[in-house]
C-alpha cells in the first residue's frame, strides 16, 4: 500500500513536472513571430491588405512558415474569417496578404490579428504557434465625411450569377431609408443603428452601362446611389491559330467568344506571350494580333494567349513550327494568251517565300456549267494550257497556291474571265412553216428556233433563206433576215418550193435546214378530236402512217388568243406515234389546238390529225348575251347567236334555260330547279351546243317572267347572274292595235285635209257673211210655210250709203300712217229704178264700214290700254286724241297687225252692246266676244226706215269718227 | 518737402499698386493693345444674341436626353438628383451694364464649356451608345466656343478687356459613376435655368 502511494506520488510529480515543462515550452515566444503589421483597404475592390515582416531571420535564411489570420467584424469576438497562409519567408522580407470582403468595408468595423508557426522540415522542433498579435482595427466610417447618406460599394464589378452585398450608412438614425434596384425596393438587414445591408444573390446582366442602385430618405430630398457593373463570364479564346504569309510576320487569330458585356474600359485585354523568346505583347484587337518573326530565324514558337479582365484570366497555348504554318498570298497578274475558239493559255505570278519554297497551285476553270481542275507546281511563274473549249464561250479561271513541301492552307483565289473566239454555227436551224392561201397565192410564214449557244458558236447575225422553185429548178428568191428575227413571211404562187434556211455568224454559215412547201396548202378536212390535258401537258397520239415518213411534227400556239399566237412545234422521229406536249405557257381555261403533220420522204409535210383540248377546263365565267324577240302573249324567242363556243374556258356541252314565273309550274320538257338563292324556277336543257335559239312557249298573257340562259360544261355551268325580265302582253292588245291604228291614221288624215282646206271649209261651213240661201233656216222656214217670213233679197234693198277707205292691200301700216289716209266716201244712193216701191223689205242697216275699227280687232271700239291712267283715257274719247295716244303708246302693238286683216269688214251696229254714254267708254271696254255676235235683223216696215238724206250721210260720217257711240 | 516726398508719394504708390493688384476684374488699360486672333464680326451683339437663343432653345432637350440616358432613378427624381444646386456656379446679373454682363457671360460660358467637356468625356465612357446625347453635347459645346470667342471680341473691341479671370467646375474624373451622372445632371439642370435668364438679358 505504501509502495502504491509512493508510486502514485511519483507519477503525479512526474506528470506535474512534465506539464510544467510543456507550459514553459508553449509559452515561450516564437522567435519568428509576425511583426510590424499594417492594414490598409482598397475601396474599389473592397479588399483588406495586410503587410508584415518576420524579424530574427538570419541573413539569407529562408524558412517555410504558416501564418494564421483571423478577421472579425463589428466586434472582435465575431470572427468571420480564419485562414492559414503558407509561404517561404526570407530575411528582411515584407509579406503581403489580401482578403476581399463580401460586405463593403465602409459599412462595418473590421478587426484583424495573426500568428505564425514554422512549417519547415529543417526546424521540426519549432512547430507550434506563436502568440496572437494584437487586434488591428479597420474603421472607414469615420473618414467618410459629413454627408447624410452613403451607399457602398461604388462601381462594383461582379460576374453574372455571383452574390453581392450592398449597404448604406446614414448619419441620422431618425431617417427611414429605402433602397431600390431597377426601381424595385430591396429588403435589407440592419447591421447597426444606422447601417443596413442588402444581399443580392445571383445577379443578372442587365446592360452594358451598369445598374443603378440607390437609396433615398423617405421624408427628405437625399438620394445616393452606386452603379453595379455585371459582367458575363469571360470565355477562353477559341480556335487560336498563327500563320505567316512571308516568313517575317506571324498573324495570330482567335475567336474571343461571347462578349462580356462590359464597357470598353472594363472589358478584357489579350496578351500574347512566346515562351522561347520570352517576348510578350499586348494585342490591340480582340480577335487577332501580329507577331514579328525574329530575324535569327526561330523555327519553333510556343505561344500563350491570355484573356484577362478585372474578374478572370483565361489562357490558351499553341506550339508550332514556323515553316509548317505558311499561308501564301494570292497569286497575281493572271493573264490569258493565244485565246482561240477551243484553246487558251493562262499565266500567273506568285509571291516568293524564301528561296527554296515550291508552291503547288490549283487552277479551276468554270464554263458551260462545268468545272475542271488542274494542279501545277510553281516556283515563280505559273502557266497552263486549257484545251477543248467551246467557241464563243465565257470562262472563269481561278488559281490559288499552297506550300508544296508542307501543306497548311491554300491562298485566296485570284479570278480572271476570258472568252473563246467564235466558230461557224454547227447545226442547221430548226425550221417550220405555216401556209395560208390568199388571193391565189400561197402565204408561207417561216419560223425558226434560235440556235442553242453550243450550236451557234457565236453571235448569229442573220439568217439566209433561199427559195427554190422545184418545178423550174431555179433559184427564185434569196432573202437575208437579220437576227434576232425568228421568222419571216414569203408569198409564193401555187408551185412547189424548196426553202433552205441557214444561220450565219461572223465566222461562217450553218448547215442548211430544208423544208418543202407545196403549192397546195394541204388543208384537207381532218376531223378534230378532243384531247384532255393535264398539269404536265397534253398527251397526243396518232395513227402510224402506212407510207414512208421521215418524221412527224406537232405544232400548236402557245397563246391562241393573241393574233401572233406564238407558234411552237416539236420534231418527232418516224417511229413515234405519241408525244407529250408541255409548255410553261399553257394556262387553265384556254383551248389549245394541235396539228400533227407527217413529213414525207420528199420532205413535204402533210396534215394527219387535229387535236384540241384544255390543260384544265374551267366553268364558264360569262353567260351569252341573249336577245329576246317575237314576244307574244304566249311565247317569246331567245337568241344568242353571237356566243362563241370556241373561246370559252371549256367545251360547251349545251345550255340551260332558266325561267322564273309567279305560277311556278313547269311545262313539259322543263324541270324544276332550285337556284343558289333558294329560288325555284323551271329549267330547260339544250343538249346541242350549236343550238343558239330557243322559243319559250306556253306562257300566260299579261304575266311577268324572268329568264336566264347559261352554258353548261363538264366542270359546271355559267354563273347564275341577273335574270332578264319580261312581261307578256295582253291577248287582245294586238287586235286593238290593228283597229285603233288605222282609225288614228284616218282621223289624222282628215285633220290634215281640213287644215289644208280650212278656207274652203270655212266658206262652206261657217262663212263670215253667211249666205242665207244656204242656211238651214231657210229650210226650216219653208218647212213651217210661213209666207211672211222670207229671205231678204239683196236686189230688193236700197242701201243708203257705203263708204270705202282706200287702202293699199298687202302693206302694213301703222296707225299713224292712217292719218295721211284720207277716206274716200262712196255713197250708194237709192235709185229710182231699183226702188221697188213701198213694199216692205228686209235689209241690213250697215251704217258704217270702218277700217280702223276692224284693224283694232274689235267691233268699233278702240282698245284701251288696261293700265292707262284715267286722265289719259278721258282724252281718248276724241278721235284725234285717240290717234295721238295710240301713236305714243301703242304704235308697236297696233303696227303689227297683219295687213291682210285690215280689209273691209262688216260691222253690225246692232250687235254692239255699248250704250250711248260716252263716259262709260274708257271704264267699260267692250267685250270682243260680244262684238263678234251676229244679230240678224228682221224685216221692218219700209216707213220706219230712215230716209236717205244728206243729214244721214253726215251722220254716217260722224259714226266713223266716233265709233264709241252707237245709235239705234 | 522731403518728408512729403519720402512719406506720401510712396504711400500713394503703394495704394495705387494695391488697387491694381487686388482688382477682381483686371481690365486692360485703354491704351493697351487688345488683339484678337481673328477680326471681329461687325454685328457681334446680334451674333451673341443668336447664339444665346440657340443655346436656350436646345438646353431643355439636352437636359432631357441626359437624364433619360442615365436610367432610373434620374428621370423620376429630377428635383433630388438634378436640382440646380451647383455651389460654385458663376453669378450673372441681368440688370448690370453691358460690360458687366459680358464679363459675367464670359465667365459663365467658360465654366459651362469646361463642365460640358467633362460631361461629354464621362458620357462617352458610361453611355457609349447614347449617340444623340453625344451629338447634342458636342453641338452645345461648339456653340459655346463660338459664343466665348464673340464675347471676348466684344469685350476687347468695345471695352478693351483682354483677359477675364474664370473659374471652372469640379473635375469629375475621380468621382464614382453614380456621382458623375448626378453632377452632370445637376450642371445641365442649372445650365437650362441660367441660359434662359442670360438669353433674356441680351
Amino acid at each position: 500500500m505504501a509502495l502504491f502511494s509512493v508510486l502514485q506520488t511519483t507519477f503525479l510529480l512526474a506528470s506535474l513536472s512534465l506539464r510544467t515543462y510543456q507550459t514553459e515550452v508553449w509559452s515561450e515566444p516564437l522567435p519568428w513571430a509576425p511583426e510590424s503589421l499594417k492594414v490598409s483597404i482598397n475601396s474599389t475592390r473592397q479588399c483588406l491588405h495586410l503587410q508584415w515582416s518576420v524579424h530574427n531571420l538570419a541573413y539569407h535564411q529562408e524558412l517555410k512558415m504558416v501564418f494564421q489570420i483571423e478577421i472579425s467584424r463589428i466586434k472582435t469576438s465575431n470572427v468571420i474569417w480564419v485562414e492559414d497562409y503558407s509561404t517561404t519567408v526570407k530575411w528582411n522580407q515584407v509579406l503581403h496578404w489580401s482578403w476581399e470582403s463580401k460586405l463593403p468595408l465602409e459599412c462595418a468595423k473590421h478587426f484583424l490579428r495573426m500568428r505564425s508557426a514554422v512549417d519547415d522540415a529543417k526546424t521540426p522542433e519549432q512547430r507550434f504557434w506563436s502568440n496572437w498579435s494584437s487586434w488591428e482595427e479597420v474603421d472607414v466610417q469615420n473618414s467618410l465625411g459629413h454627408e447624410p447618406l452613403f451607399v457602398f460599394p461604388k462601381d462594383k464589378l461582379v460576374e453574372e450569377g455571383s452574390n453581392v452585398t450592398i449597404c448604406y450608412v446614414s448619419r441620422s438614425q431618425q431617417n427611414n431609408i429605402s433602397c431600390y434596384l431597377e426601381g424595385v425596393r430591396m429588403q435589407g438587414e440592419q447591421l447597426g443603428p444606422n447601417v443596413s445591408m442588402f444581399n443580392l444573390n445571383h445577379v443578372a446582366f442587365i446592360r452594358e452601362t451598369g445598374t443603378n442602385i440607390y437609396c433615398k430618405v423617405d421624408q427628405g430630398d437625399v438620394i445616393k446611389g452606386v452603379v453595379l457593373f455585371v459582367s458575363k463570364v469571360l470565355e477562353e479564346p477559341k480556335d487560336f491559330s498563327c500563320e505567316t504569309q512571308d516568313l517575317t510576320t506571324l498573324n495570330c487569330t482567335w475567336d474571343p467568344g461571347r462578349d462580356t458585356g462590359l464597357l470598353k474600359q472594363l472589358s478584357q485585354s489579350y496578351t500574347l506571350f512566346e515562351s522561347f523568346s520570352g517576348k510578350k505583347i499586348l494585342c490591340k484587337h480582340k480577335s487577332w494580333c501580329s507577331w514579328q518573326v525574329a530575324p535569327e530565324s526561330q523555327e519553333t514558337y510556343n505561344f500563350t494567349l491570355t484573356a484577362e479582365n478585372n474578374l478572370r484570366k483565361r489562357s490558351v497555348y499553341l506550339l508550332f513550327n514556323l515553316t509548317h504554318r505558311v499561308h501564301p498570298k494570292a497569286p497575281f497578274n493572271v493573264l490569258f494568251k493565244n485565246v482561240s475558239a477551243t484553246n487558251a493559255t493562262m499565266t500567273w505570278k506568285v509571291h516568293t517565300i524564301g528561296n527554296y519554297y515550291t508552291l503547288l497551285c490549283q487552277v479551276d476553270l468554270y464554263g458551260e456549267g462545268k468545272v475542271t481542275q488542274h494542279n501545277i507546281s510553281v516556283r515563280v511563274d505559273g502557266e497552263h494550257l486549257f484545251g477543248g473549249l467551246e467557241p464563243d464561250t465565257q470562262y472563269m479561271a481561278q488559281v490559288r497556291c499552297a506550300n508544296a513541301n508542307r501543306f497548311w492552307k491554300w491562298s485566296e483565289w485570284t479570278c480572271q474571265n476570258f472568252t473563246t473566239a467564235e466558230a461557224a454555227p454547227s447545226e442547221a436551224p430548226d425550221v417550220w412553216r405555216n401556209v395560208k392561201s390568199a388571193q391565189g397565192d400561197c402565204v408561207v410564214t417561216l419560223f425558226w428556233k434560235p440556235l442553242l449557244k453550243l450550236q451557234a458558236n457565236g453571235k448569229i447575225l442573220f439568217y439566209n433563206i433561199v427559195i427554190e422553185n422545184l418545178d423550174r429548178s431555179s433559184i427564185s428568191k434569196l432573202l437575208s433576215i437579220p437576227a434576232p428575227a425568228n421568222g419571216t413571211e414569203v408569198i409564193l404562187d401555187q408551185c412547189l418550193y424548196q426553202i433552205h434556211v441557214t444561220a450565219n455568224n461572223s465566222v461562217g454559215t450553218s448547215p442548211a435546214s430544208v423544208i418543202i412547201v407545196s403549192g397546195d396548202p394541204g388543208n384537207t378536212e381532218v376531223e378534230e378530236e378532243r384531247v384532255k390535258g393535264t398539269e404536265d401537258g397534253f398527251s397526243l397520239s396518232w395513227k402510224p402512217q402506212p407510207r414512208n415518213v421521215t418524221g412527224y411534227i406537232v405544232d400548236w400556239c402557245d397563246h391562241p388568243r393573241d393574233p401572233l399566237c406564238d407558234l411552237q412545234w416539236k420534231n418527232l422521229g418516224p417511229n413515234t406515234t405519241s408525244t407529250v406536249v408541255s409548255s410553261g405557257a399553257f394556262r387553265p381555261g384556254v383551248r389549245y389546238n394541235f396539228r400533227i403533220y407527217g413529213i414525207s420522204t420528199e420532205r413535204v409535210p402533210y396534215l394527219l390529225e387535229k387535236k384540241t383540248g384544255y390543260s384544265q377546263e374551267l366553268a364558264p365565267s360569262d353567260n351569252p348575251q341573249v336577245v329576246m324577240s317575237n314576244l307574244t302573249s304566249h311565247s317569246f324567242t331567245l337568241s344568242w347567236k353571237d356566243y362563241s363556243t370556241e373561246s370559252q374556258p371549256s367545251f360547251i356541252q349545251g345550255y340551260h334555260v332558266y325561267l322564273k314565273s309567279k305560277a311556278g309550274q313547269c311545262h313539259s320538257g322543263w324541270e324544276k330547279a332550285v337556284l343558289s338563292d333558294d329560288a325555284v324556277c323551271c329549267k330547260y336543257k339544250i343538249d346541242n351546243p350549236k343550238q343558239k335559239t330557243f322559243v319559250v312557249e306556253n306562257l300566260q298573257p299579261e304575266s311577268f317572267y324572268e329568264f336566264l340562259v347559261t352554258p353548261y360544261t363538264s366542270v359546271g355551268e355559267g354563273p347564275h347572274g341577273a335574270f332578264t325580265k319580261v312581261t307578256t302582253p295582253d291577248e287582245y292588245s294586238p287586235i286593238l292595235i290593228r283597229i285603233i291604228l288605222p282609225m288614228v291614221f284616218c282621223i289624222l288624215l282628215i285633220t290634215i285635209i281640213c287644215y289644208l282646206k280650212s278656207q274652203w271649209m270655212k266658206e262652206k261651213c261657217y262663212p263670215d257673211i253667211p249666205d242665207p240661201y244656204k242656211s238651214s233656216v231657210l229650210s226650216l222656214i219653208k218647212s213651217k210655210e210661213n209666207p211672211r217670213l222670207t229671205i231678204m233679197n239683196i236686189k230688193d234693198c236700197v242701201p243708203d250709203s257705203i263708204e270705202v277707205l282706200n287702202k293699199q292691200e298687202g302693206t302694213r301700216k301703222s296707225l299713224t300712217e292712217t292719218e295721211s289716209t284720207k277716206p274716200t266716201y262712196l255713197y250708194l244712193l237709192p235709185t229710182e229704178t231699183s226702188y221697188s216701191g213701198p213694199e216692205p223689205c228686209i235689209c241690213f242697216e250697215n251704217f258704217t264700214y270702218n277700217q280702223a275699227a276692224s284693224d283694232s280687232a274689235s267691233c268699233g271700239h278702240v282698245p284701251v290700254p288696261p293700265k292707262a291712267p284715267p286722265s289719259q283715257l278721258g282724252l281718248l274719247t276724241s278721235p284725234e286724241n285717240l290717234l295721238k295716244s295710240l301713236e305714243k303708246n301703242y304704235m308697236n302693238s297696233l303696227g303689227e297687225i297683219p295687213a291682210g286683216e285690215t280689209s273691209l269688214n262688216y260691222v253690225s251696229q246692232l250687235a254692239s252692246p255699248m250704250s250711248g254714254d260716252k263716259s262709260s267708254l274708257p271704264t267699260n271696254p267692250p267685250e270682243p266676244a260680244l262684238c263678234s255676235e251676229y244679230k240678224m235683223q228682221m224685216a221692218i216696215p219700209l216707213g220706219l226706215a230712215s230716209a236717205p238724206s244728206s243729214g244721214s250721210s253726215s251722220f254716217s260720217s260722224i259714226t266713223l269718227l266716233d265709233e264709241g257711240e252707237h245709235y239705234h | 518737402m522731403k518728408v512729403l516726398a519720402a512719406g506720401v508719394v510712396p504711400l500713394l504708390l503703394v495704394l495705387h499698386w494695391k488697387h491694381g493688384a487686388g482688382s477682381p476684374l483686371p481690365i486692360t488699360p485703354v491704351n493697351a493693345t487688345c488683339a484678337t486672333r481673328h477680326p471681329c464680326h461687325s454685328n457681334l451683339m446680334n451674333q451673341i444674341r443668336n447664339q444665346l437663343a440657340q443655346l436656350n432653345g436646345s438646353a431643355n432637350a439636352l437636359f432631357i436626353l441626359y437624364y433619360t440616358a442615365q436610367g432610373e432613378p434620374f428621370p423620376n427624381n429630377l428635383d433630388k438628383l438634378c436640382g440646380p444646386n451647383v455651389t460654385d456656379f458663376p453669378p450673372f446679373h441681368a440688370n448690370g451694364t453691358e460690360r458687366t454682363r459680358l464679363v459675367e457671360l464670359y465667365r459663365l460660358i467658360a465654366y459651362l464649356g469646361a463642365s460640358l467637356g467633362n460631361i461629354t468625356r464621362d458620357q462617352k465612357v458610361l453611355n457609349p451608345n447614347a449617340l444623340s446625347l453625344h451629338s447634342k453635347l458636342n453641338a452645345t459645346a461648339d456653340i459655346m466656343r463660338g459664343l466665348l470667342s464673340n464675347v471676348l471680341c466684344r469685350l476687347c473691341n468695345k471695352y478693351h478687356v483682354a483677359h477675364v479671370d474664370v473659374a471652372y467646375g469640379p473635375d469629375t474624373s475621380g468621382k464614382d459613376v453614380f456621382q458623375k451622372k448626378k453632377l452632370g445632371c445637376q450642371l445641365l439642370g442649372k445650365y437650362k435655368q441660367v441660359i434662359a435668364v442670360v438669353a433674356q438679358a441680351f
